[in-house]
């Protein structure tokens, strides 16, 4: 089979050649274009590295971290806590219950294949009421995507300018943001059932009604179950930050206790919400994978523990009055109390706040004016996303254990110092990466702007920092999840860990890493747009600066704003993720 | 000597029960010997080459490479150790997402320093990449080299993990079925080929085949196994169909179930 060894060089030079240009073609361009956007942003964020190596840097750093402990455990500051704690719980749930209550009727009338394609609109001549029924499906599907754009933390700034400080302003804000997340969510699970018994209810004569209770909704709700326990989720993380815009909750009482430098009392908060972001994650896992969700079937869900018990069990009257007691509890807490809701003026002052903010204030001088602001959070969002690669890449490889621990069943004398040495890193970076994940991106800004001063550099280290923890620990897990027969292979001929990595894990890893960072990315652009409401610089400066200042046809112009630069991320996001895929 | 098996037992902790995957093997194999190994799936043979290869340590009993026990090696020494041992699994293991190429480059990792592996990523060494070439032409897949692994047929990504271990150009071949993929003409070549390259070499050749023929055609020494024990091991011309018939009898269906399958061991204890 060997041919002679003159047409193998021929051969070689060839393949050199040909992954030369290849390498030239495919990296030359987005490479360069990639460096001057990076350098580009790294002007407009302000980074000034050299700060970070000042003395008053580390002076400031160290006396934040040294002012962290002891923390204050004091009986009258921990009850204070506590109260925080379960009001950010109750405007979580409460959050989540109107926002699936909202989203409910508006992703039916966002579901594309309901109205407007697929088999139910195959009947007859698109006519007048065809036409009509289309755009109403558009006009929802936009409505929502528009309340999901805008960012939780802009609603609750709004809410606060409307119905006052206090949760409410902060359940509302969590609830209009959801319902554009869960709506638009939902429409998409709406969408994506199968057709075939949809037909069927059809051909005997169903009306939409009946196809819809009868076809969709049991094939859509083990979906529907699973992605509003994810939403709840989200909903905690959301419900911890609302206080740094007075929508109450943990998060006003980490920036009051930041405010007044009592950094022991930070340190007790921090460790509250981290323990509760913890527990919310492994609640709303265990529920998950109980749910039966994978299976897809209704029947699986339904006879599945614990969710089949909060279906079933609600059956049973006791329980019913239980859950009604709960919610209303929690209702209340969150700020639905009828003094405040019906008090005289509440729906005026929220009808008259609306009212104010239109039209946008759409003259130049403004206009102009804000383009720096703008350029500014997307500098934000791209350094911020750099740096958090570059750190959650160095963590990521040490919090693998595929490539750390030393199996239990591999051969050779490892010394148990060697293996204590590998578990004490392994636990150590997971510890850090969840750290770094669990404390809010505006918190961290708080946090860096004692060390670097207000500006958009705070904003830009901040959003590393969370970043880091996010990806650190997604990469991790996701070189974990590699098919594992070709890294055997591999350390059985004799490769080291390092290798491992390059040969056998990246290659395979690749495609879901980089639509991860594309995602995230994604996601740290709609977040640099509120780290200047703490003054993480960016749109949030500016829009902090008009709500203070009462110019609410700014605000509106700023909203639509911060619409049009999510569309824009979002097309550029699913362009970059098809690119590399 | 090349390897020694003391009285080699494995079990595989499993829930609810552990379950024996090989049971108190004693054997001995010469440096330069070709030698195949019979039995039906799940009789124990893909534990006997993970025992041998160094990714799996046993139960008890020991293993001998080259004079020295596999559990007492340093993190070196074992790299040392799994350098000149090549093995050609059952399911390939090739990285699917790197070329043919790639792959095969992938059998020089043990002898490349770190320096050269990190630059190896970029720019493979000329010297490696011409004897990659070398290995893709000698198992017939030189104009698949640009090929991603998981292009390739079945019978492709066999060849291309012979070619690895050719890159690898070990002391010792495992090969576990390898010719479970492949018509019976390029069975045929891969077996001649494999046993070619070790009379050359004078390296040892230890191969798992379901094909009888195969084995007595090529091999001078025969290794029955059945649910984890030896069963014989004799000359191809003292393997009779009596023998075989209790190798590979019906209403025994060897100690390992389905399930039991120790690479999903393995990635449980990795968590």
């Amino acid at each position: 089979m060997a041919t002679p060894s003159s047409t193998s060089s021929v051969a070689l030079d060839r393949v050199a050649a040909i992954q030369h240009s290849r390498l030239k073609a495919r990296w030359i361009l987005p490479a360069s274009a990639g460096l001057l956007l990076l350098v580009l942003s790294w002007r407009f964020a302000e980074v000034r590295p050299d700060v970070l190596f000042r003395a008053a840097t580390a002076r400031a750093t160290i006396s934040f971290l040294a002012g962290l402990f002891p923390p204050d455990v004091s009986v009258n500051f921990l009850d204070t806590v506590w109260r925080a704690l379960i009001q950010t719980v109750a405007i979580a749930i409460t959050g989540t219950i109107l926002s699936i209550v909202f989203a409910l009727p508006l992703s039916v009338l966002a579901t594309a294949t309901l109205w407007r394609r697929g088999v139910l609109a195959a009947e007859g001549v698109p006519g007048f009421v065809f036409r009509l029924r289309s755009v109403g499906t558009r006009l929802a599907r936009a409505l929502l995507g528009f309340l999901r754009a805008v960012p939780d933390l802009v609603w609750a700034l709004l809410f606060v300018a409307a119905v006052g400080l206090g949760p409410l302003a902060g359940t509302l804000a969590l609830a209009v943001a959801y319902t554009g997340v869960l709506g638009r969510v939902y429409a998409d699970v709406f969408d994506h059932v199968d057709p075939q018994p949809l037909e069927a209810l059809q051909s005997t004569g169903a009306t939409r009604i009946q196809i819809f209770l009868r076809g969709v909704w049991p094939q859509a709700l083990p979906h529907l179950i699973a992605y509003s326990l994810y939403s709840f989720e989200c909903c905690v993380r959301a419900a911890a930050v609302l206080g740094f815009v007075g929508a109450g909750g943990i998060g006003y009482e980490i920036s009051i206790s930041m405010r007044l430098f009592e950094y022991g009392q930070v340190l007790t908060l921090l460790l509250v919400l981290i323990a509760l972001l913890t527990a919310t994650d492994a609640i709303s896992r265990y529920l998950r994978s109980r749910s039966g969700v994978n299976a897809g079937r209704v029947t699986e869900i339904t006879r599945n523990r614990p969710v089949g018990i909060l279906i079933h069990g609600y059956r049973r009257i006791g329980s019913r009055l239980l859950v009604a007691v709960l919610v209303a509890t929690c209702f209340a807490l969150a700020g639905f109390i009828p003094r405040t809701l019906f008090s005289a003026g509440i729906v005026g002052r929220f009808a008259g706040f609306a009212l104010r903010m239109l039209p946008p204030d759409l003259s130049w001088s403004f206009v102009a004016s804000f383009g720096t602001a703008l350029l500014q959070t997307i500098a934000i969002s791209v350094i911020g996303t750099f740096v958090g690669v570059g750190l959650a890449t160095v963590l990521a490889v040490p919090a693998t254990s595929t490539l750390i621990l030393v199996h239990t069943d591999s051969p050779g004398n490892h010394r148990s110092a060697s293996r204590i040495l590998r578990w004490c890193l392994f636990w150590t970076t997971r510890l850090m990466l969840n750290v770094l994940r669990s404390i809010p991106e505006v918190v961290w800004v708080l946090i860096c702007i004692l060390a670097v001063g207000v500006g958009p550099f705070a904003g830009t280290i901040a959003l590393g920092l969370h970043t880091a923890g996010v990806l650190g620990k997604l990469y991790a897990e996701t070189m974990e999840e590699v098919p594992m027969r070709p890294v055997e292979a591999l350390r059985s001929l004799g490769a080291r860990p390092l290798q491992l990595l390059l040969w056998a894990i990246w290659p395979q890893a690749r495609p879901l890493l980089t639509s991860y960072t594309v995602l995230r990315w994604e996601m740290n652009l709609r977040a640099s747009t509120i780290l200047g409401l703490v003054g993480g610089g960016g749109l949030g400066q500016a829009i902090y600066n008009n709500v203070q200042l009462g110019f609410y046809p700014r605000l509106s112009t700023l909203i639509v704003l911060i619409y049009a630069l999510v569309l824009a991320s979002d097309w550029i996001g699913e362009r970059l993720r098809l690119s590399v895929a | 000597m090349i390897y020694s098996l003391k009285s080699v037992t494995k079990f595989f902790r499993q829930s609810p029960e552990r379950v024996q995957a090989l049971n108190d093997i004693t054997l001995q194999v010469q440096q330069g010997e070709l030698l195949a190994v019979l039995g039906q799936s799940g009789a124990g043979k893909t534990t006997l080459f993970r025992l041998l290869n160094g990714t799996i340590r046993p139960t008890s009993g020991s293993v001998l490479f080259d004079g020295s026990d596999t559990a007492s090696l340093s993190g070196r020494e074992l790299r040392a150790m799994r350098r000149r041992v090549g093995t050609i699994y059952q399911q390939h293991n090739l990285v699917p997402s790197l070329t043919a190429l790639e792959n095969t480059l992938c059998g020089a990792l043990g002898r490349m320093s770190l320096l050269a592996t990190l630059s190896s990523v970029l720019q493979p060494a000329k010297s490696d990449v011409e004897r990659a070439m070398h290995a893709l032409e000698s198992v017939g897949l030189a104009d698949k080299r640009a090929a991603r692994a998981d292009e390739l047929s079945g019978g492709q990504q066999q060849r291309l993990a012979a070619a690895r271990v050719l890159m690898q150009s070990p002391d010792v071949i495992l090969a576990d079925e390898p010719t479970a993929s492949l018509d019976p003409e390029l069975a045929e070549n891969l077996t001649s080929l494999l046993a070619a390259l070790a009379r050359e070499g004078h390296r040892t050749l230890i191969m798992a085949l379901h094909k009888v023929d195969l084995a007595l055609r090529h091999f001078p020494r025969v290794v029955g196994i059945r649910a984890g024990s030896l069963s014989f091991d004799v000359p191809p011309s003292e393997v009779h169909n009596d023998l075989l018939g209790g190798l590979y009898a019906q209403h025994d269906k060897g100690p390992r179930s389905r399930d039991g399958d120790p690479f999903q061991y393995q990635l449980r204890c990795a968590r």
